[in-house]
């Protein structure tokens, strides 16, 4: 995110913004008060201060005096800890994680004198960038707060303990907001009472109205659909569905419109990509230029909508997706299809890049980095914290110790065994049920049968040729007739006697073998094969296919011993760690293993399921619901999704954001209790348009005081355009539509023609026209069309989507061959349907394109333009030679051609591009 | 509903002081990519970067080593780690350039006869042989010195430029980058990536052949008048929409998206169509021979972009042409042919124009390579970060100079080192760019391109030192 307000001198801007001191009481907004009536400077920078505090991560505080554990503290784990502390060699004999251990000093003496930090030698240090060593150095900010601390007398904020390994982390640091266990808090009262319609109202109005404003009016019916559909579906309402709505004039029509989409099969598709995208998801292997095409990652993601379609319980959700082979007994046959969605879910663990089928790549190095990969998913899906930072030495920011990293890679290495790697082939899991199975093994002995038969048959006839042959031999030679039979029917050629090869040589007709029988008894030998041919292929087609499935698991009985790596590398095992999750949370307890009867594996990853899905833990839920509010404002209540820690931002809403966590535990973690809850809000029911006050005050719109306009997402774009054209394939499920490169190198739909030229064998149509979120997603290769507006690259996740405006985008519209070809099938679509009549089909193309109908001064400008169009199109023909008629296209259809170019006009527009 | 608090406040201000009041500080940023004043007076205006990933072995092209030729296949006794974290998979025995060093121009800079043209230009470079990236690895050491970190994720170097200068040419993207037509180079876009800043700011592809910008030409049907209208009616439409949709930037960045996109497909299509360039000028490009046609095209297409008002251009090379791992007898040379007519012709076709003055050429890669042996046969050399070679020329760099020394075996720079960010220092300085003051603001951090590391503008190669 950006920090508004700082365009205007941004090269100035590292002098303005850092005069107000950051302190963090965990809430954003409690501290704004506003000085009524008073100079105009004074009130230009109070608006100025308040904008940046209503959007800075935190609030001021000035005044109260410095203390190590709130602002010194900090900054030293930042820089020094790692050397003058936590390592076992310490520096200098220097240990700075204590004001006590900084007074007794290390080799050079007490490394300050309290109230004096001019003659410090802590302050000489630093200020002559001596310290910290390397390439990064403390600020001159730190280095004054640094100071500003030992001129006060260098306070502590409470005595500090006796051992410094009792002080893994401060209370400042417990106490962070998002470490907090989630309460329910009371649904604040609010002087608008007619907005309020769920809590979620109390909510935002109430913080609203502290500050004067109020909700933005209701968006009417024809912004309230479209909003939804997309929110909902990732499609545009049809024509029908808009009427629909306008004229049902229930109290509850917004209530059961919003049932009707939940209830949709698109609806799992449209969300199932915003989870893929969290977790990761790729049909490929990504790591090195090899990009493994991965052939059975797509069941995950059928996994991931038939879910969601099911509103499935989150807590489930997540469960199985952590710790599914290890809730399904074992062995892994004759499966319930519960059991192998159960299996198929843990494939969200294996999502991340993995570059270990690549036999270029270091073996142990691309092995730790799957584990790592895994762990960066995980952390930054569930627990919206960057453990990953703590791979190499303590969290530099948060409170995440080196080893709580280690003790997460315990939870995982039992199936990631680094050791005793298995392959993607190994790990596979067969869904052939014993029967299936049974069968197979059957048609095998019928096949193997057959080949025997056949070769004993050829070796029948090779030796009547051979007959006849000899037979035609002079007498003497012929005598040799035994020999030569040995020599042919028993012997390859290398094994043939001397006397063997010379008679061979001599008389080549001797030479009998296959190649010889379809040759001189072709008839027969050819009939004889095309029964046997067709015997096999009968056979064969009796073999069920084998269904692999991409899972992760443990091999029974097997647990590796998972050991902290001194600096992250894995050559440098330091002492073994027991599973857990994070210590700030647990207070360092190891993981309760989970067991059950059938349980053979170790149990790690179930039993940190479910500490996650306790609805105890304060980051998970906090985490999700988090999610979904974004994706349905457009920001979240948190605006860094995957950052819940200190240099994230801090909630806008943290009471909301604790309701809607409780709620949604509370409800049974059903996601589509929490989409209604939130889509039934007056909030979410605003106009999104902005007013000059609200602007001025919260640009960002942190206080929503409006809904958000936001642009289409890049499989919305393509989705809505196919459905508008009338082209979209509504087929749920199955293998990805292939991507390739072509012989210009865009990327398209289509499998190579491996030629010189690079052509590429498109797919059929119909078979194109799927979702997009059938797309194959290559980790390397990203369909043009997708790519051009911000379909994030997989490396390993995606935690925020950019929207980007480029040019490339707009020459796009205006150009690509496969935007106007469903321009035209978009115009023949509204012919069709509505015939001849202009104003009906601009009218009609209208509709389906934006959802809303014209003025008529719009229709009115719209015949013009058509007739515009003709006449050029027209004008067109005239200055064409006949011979380049047939090449360019519409030549002799100038209205075919102009609607075209109207209905391209529609799709290109920002009505279509945005939702309001 | 009764107004309090900052509502109250705002409606003070707007109603008694509105002539006054300071509206920028309040709006959301807005980024576009008007000229902007840089912080001081630019030596260069534009910059052409070839940017030669892979590792090009400097010891044989640029930083002759008469200690090593002489100890040529004996074994190095040395501490192998000094030399390099990535020495411990390579022999120890020393490998003498296969190529003679020659001294060009008045200069006498010496370099390798693999490179005569580059050579015939010595008296316009400056060559520094002791750039360092501290990374063995590709994928990091790219990044380090073309986005200022060895992490994936940051803004490139033209994107940081063009988002401190804006570009001269409303017609053109502001960053253009050349790829090659054997392929993209290792790690792809994320050369040209615009990381956390806006994606107005980052490089547009132009391809190695045509169609060499996608989508870039009407089909025959709409060209002409029947696109202008179709634009026109666009435009009239998307403004009434941004009348309902007041202060909503991205509305209004699209509407300029089109614009661009139109004036594009003329500005483009003429920028990158050199076919009326003189026979001459073609020829001094190599473009009339087979192995120096596709780079001297991108070369003269960079020369003729930044003559139209582009700010950067970046010139990639395919995967990893100059990592010569093994067969560097072989291969070295051809990339040298490729390369080394085409890329002396863009320095001669600027000064003759005018303007290499005001146009920083840069010429290098992330790392060089070690003077010993990796693999035997065919023969190679493995990576070295520690002391390689670059050359810089026009744009306020000092020419016919040397900088920086590497040790009598070449195996890491001994004097004046100048590391990726005192690069980046410098190049900023020549537009007249502070590192310090030009950053980026985030939700809760600074950026900038040198990002707090110890960067230093490396006054012994500009023109005008720093007083």
């Amino acid at each position: 995110m950006l920090f508004p307000g700082c365009s205007a001198n941004r090269h100035e801007i590292d002098v303005d913004i850092p005069v107000i001191t950051i302190q963090n009481t965990g809430s954003n907004f409690s501290q704004i008060s506003i000085i009524g009536g008073c100079d105009l400077r004074i009130l230009r920078c109070v608006l100025f201060i308040a904008t940046l505090v209503v959007l800075a991560p935190a609030v001021a505080n000035a005044g109260s005096p410095r203390t190590f554990e709130s602002d010194v503290r900090p900054i030293f784990k930042t820089h020094c800890f790692q050397c003058h502390g936590e390592e076992s060699k310490i520096e200098g004999n220097l240990d700075v994680r204590l004001v006590r251990l900084l007074v007794s000093g290390g080799d050079s003496g007490p490394a300050f004198v309290s109230g004096k930090s001019g003659v410090s030698f802590l302050i000489g240090r630093l200020e002559s960038g001596e310290m910290p060593p390397g390439e990064k150095k403390i600020s001159a900010e730190e280095l004054r707060i640094i100071r500003e601390w030992i001129d006060q007398g260098a306070r502590t904020a409470r005595p500090e303990p006796a051992s410094v390994d009792q002080l893994i982390f401060t209370d400042e640091e417990r106490n962070f907001w998002s470490f907090q266990p989630v309460v329910t808090p009371p649904v604040p009262a609010v002087k608008s009472t007619n907005r309020m319609l769920t809590p979620v109202d109390a909510f935002v109005l109430e913080r609203l109205e502290r500050d004067g404003f109020s909700f933005s009016p209701d968006s009417d019916k024809r912004t309230l659909i479209r909003r939804a559909y997309f929110d909902l579906l990732g499609l545009p309402p049809s024509p029908e569905d808009v009427d629909a709505f306008l004229v049902d004039k229930r109290p509850d029509a917004w209530s059961r419109l919003l049932d009707r989409l939940l209830d949709s099969n698109h609806y799992g598709e449209r969300w199932a990509r915003h989870w893929l995208d969290i977790s990761g998801y790729a049909d490929s292997d990504g790591y090195s230029e090899k990009d493994r095409v991965r052939e059975s990652a797509w069941k995950y993601r059928d996994y991931v909508i038939r879910s969601l379609n099911a509103d499935k319980p989150f807590d489930q959700f997540l469960t199985e997706q952590l710790a599914g082979d290890e809730l399904v007994p074992r062995p892994y046959r004759n499966l319930s299809d519960a059991d192998k969605d159960r299996l198929i879910a843990t494939g969200f663990l294996r999502n991340g890049p993995d570059g270990t089928a690549d036999r270029a790549v270091n073996q142990d190095i691309a092995r730790n980095e799957v584990v790592a990969e895994t762990i960066n998913i995980v952390s930054s899906s569930l627990l919206g914290m960057s453990v990953g930072c703590a791979r190499c030495h303590n969290h530099r920011f948060d409170p995440i110790t080196h080893v709580d990293y280690h003790r997460m890679r315990a939870i995982f290495e039992p199936a990631y065994d680094w050791k005793n790697w298995r392959s993607t082939e190994e790990r596979r899991i067969s869904l052939w049920s014993d029967a299936e199975r049974q069968l197979s093994e059957d048609v095998d002995a019928k096949l193997q049968q057959a080949a025997s038969e056949r070769a004993a048959q050829i070796k029948q006839h090779i030796a009547e040729v051979l007959e006849i042959e000899i037979a035609k031999l002079p007498p003497d030679v012929r005598k040799n007739a035994d020999i030569i039979r040995d020599g042919v029917l028993n012997r390859s050629r290398a094994d043939r006697t001397p006397e063997q090869v010379a008679i061979l040589k001599k008389y080549f007709a001797l030479n009998v073998y296959v190649g010889t029988l379809s040759q001189l008894y072709a008839e027969r030998y050819q009939k004889e094969l095309k029964e046997h041919n067709s015997y096999i292929a009968k056979i064969t087609a009796l073999r069920p296919t084998e269904n692999f499935i991409r899972t992760l698991s443990e091999i029974p009985g097997k647990v590796p011993v998972t050991y902290r790596f001194r600096r992250g590398s894995h050559t440098q095992p330091a002492e073994a760690v027991l599973p857990g999750g994070l210590s700030v949370l647990t207070r360092g307890e190891p993981l309760v293993l989970a067991t059950h009867s059938e349980l053979k594996t170790s149990g790690r990853r179930l039993a940190y399921a479910r500490l996650l899905t306790s609805g105890q833990h304060p980051l998970v839920g906090r985490v999700i619901v988090n999610r979904i509010w974004m994706h349905h404002f457009g920001r979240g209540i948190v605006g860094t999704p995957g950052d819940f820690g200190s240099q994230g931002d801090r909630p806008t809403h943290p009471e909301l954001l604790d309701w809607l966590a409780s709620h949604f535990v509370r409800s049974g973690w059903s996601l589509k209790e929490l989409h209604k809850v939130l889509m039934m809000s007056t909030v979410y029911r605003q106009s999104s348009t902005r007013t000059e006050m609200l602007d001025a005050i919260d640009p960002d719109n942190r206080l929503l005081g409006r809904m958000n306009l936001r642009r289409l997402d890049a499989e919305s774009i393509r989705d809505s355009i196919l459905a508008i054209s009338g082209n979209l394939n509504t087929t749920l499920y199955g293998p990805p539509m292939p991507v390739t490169a072509d012989g210009v190198g865009q990327v398209v739909l289509g499998t190579p023609k491996n030629d010189r030229e690079g052509r590429v064998i498109a797919l059929k149509e119909n078979a194109a026209f799927r979702r997009s979120i059938y797309v194959q997603a290559r980790r390397t290769l990203k369909l043009d069309m997708l790519a051009t507006f911000d379909a994030p690259t997989m490396t390993p996740n995606c935690e925020q989507r950019n929207s980007s405006t480029v040019a490339s985008q707009s020459l796009l519209f205006m150009n690509n061959p496969e935007l106007l070809k469903q321009s035209n099938v978009f115009a023949e679509r509204v012919v069709k349907d509505v015939g001849n009549d202009v104003a009906a089909q601009l009218r009609y193309a209208w509709r389906l394109a934006l959802a809303s109908e014209p003025t008529s001064e719009q229709i009115k400008r719209s015949v013009a333009f058509l007739l515009l169009q003709k006449k050029l199109a027209e004008q067109k023909i005239t200055e064409l030679k006949p011979e380049e008629t047939n090449k360019v296209r519409f030549a002799n259809e100038p209205d075919k051609q102009a609607l075209t170019i109207f209905s391209q006009f529609l799709l290109s527009s920002n009505a279509f591009l945005y939702v309001d | 509903m009764g107004l309090g608090g900052l509502a109250a406040t705002w409606l003070l201000t707007k109603d008694g002081f509105a002539a006054d009041m300071v509206k920028p500080t309040l709006e959301r940023p807005t980024f576009d990519l008007k000229p902007k004043p840089p912080h001081a007076e630019p030596a260069a205006r534009a910059m052409i970067s070839i940017f030669t990933s892979g590792g090009p072995s400097q010891i044989d092209l640029f930083d002759p080593k008469p200690e090593v030729d002489k100890r040529n296949d004996t074994e190095f006794t040395g501490d192998l780690k000094l030399g390099s974290n990535m020495a411990a998979r390579n022999s120890r025995k020393l490998l003498g350039s296969k190529w003679k060093f020659r001294r060009y121009g008045k200069s006498g800079i010496a370099m390798s006869e693999l490179l005569p043209n580059i050579g015939s230009i010595a008296d316009d470079i400056t060559l520094i042989r002791s750039v360092q990236t501290f990374n063995s690895s590709h994928g990091p050491a790219i990044a380090a010195i073309n986005t200022g970190r060895p992490l994936r994720g940051r803004p490139s170097l033209g994107s940081w430029v063009t988002y401190g200068l804006g570009t001269e040419s409303q017609d053109l993207p502001a960053f253009v980058v050349l790829t090659d037509e054997a392929g993209l180079p290792l790690d792809r876009n994320a050369n040209w990536s615009n990381g956390f800043i806006p994606s107005i700011y980052q490089g547009s592809v132009v391809r190695p052949r045509e169609p060499r910008i996608l989508d870039l030409d009407a089909p025959d049907n709409l060209r002409g008048p029947a696109q202008r209208e179709w634009l026109a009616f666009l435009d009239q439409f998307n403004r009434e929409h941004l009348k309902q949709h007041p202060g909503e930037n991205d509305l209004e960045a699209r509407i300029a998206s089109y614009e661009l996109a139109a004036r594009m497909q003329v500005a483009a299509k003429e920028a990158l169509d050199f076919s009326n360039e003189s026979k001459a000028t073609k020829k001094l490009y190599g473009l009339d021979q087979e192995e120096t046609r596709e780079f001297g095209s991108r070369c003269l297409i960079a020369r003729r972009l930044v003559e139209r008002g582009v700010r950067f251009v970046q010139l990639h090379n395919a995967y990893q042409q100059w990592d010569h791992h093994s067969d560097i007898h072989g291969r070295l040379p051809v990339m040298c042919r490729k390369t080394d007519q085409p890329s002396a012709a863009l320095v001669k076709d600027l000064k003759s124009r005018g303007l290499l003055d005001t146009t920083l050429v840069h010429w290098g890669g992330e790392m060089g390579r070690l003077p010993i042996i990796e693999t035997q046969k065919p023969i190679g050399r493995d990576h070295n970060p520690n002391g390689f070679s670059m050359w810089l020329a026009g744009g306020g760099i000092k020419a016919g100079h040397v900088h920086g020394k590497t040790d009598e075996l070449g195996f890491r720079a001994i004097q004046d080192s100048v590391t990726h960010f005192d690069y980046h220092a410098t190049l900023l300085h020549l537009f007249g760019l502070n590192h310090r003051k030009l950053l980026f603001e985030r939700s809760t951090r600074q950026e900038r391109l040198t990002d707090g590391q110890p960067a230093k503008v490396v006054n012994g190669i500009l023109k005008t030192p720093i007083a």
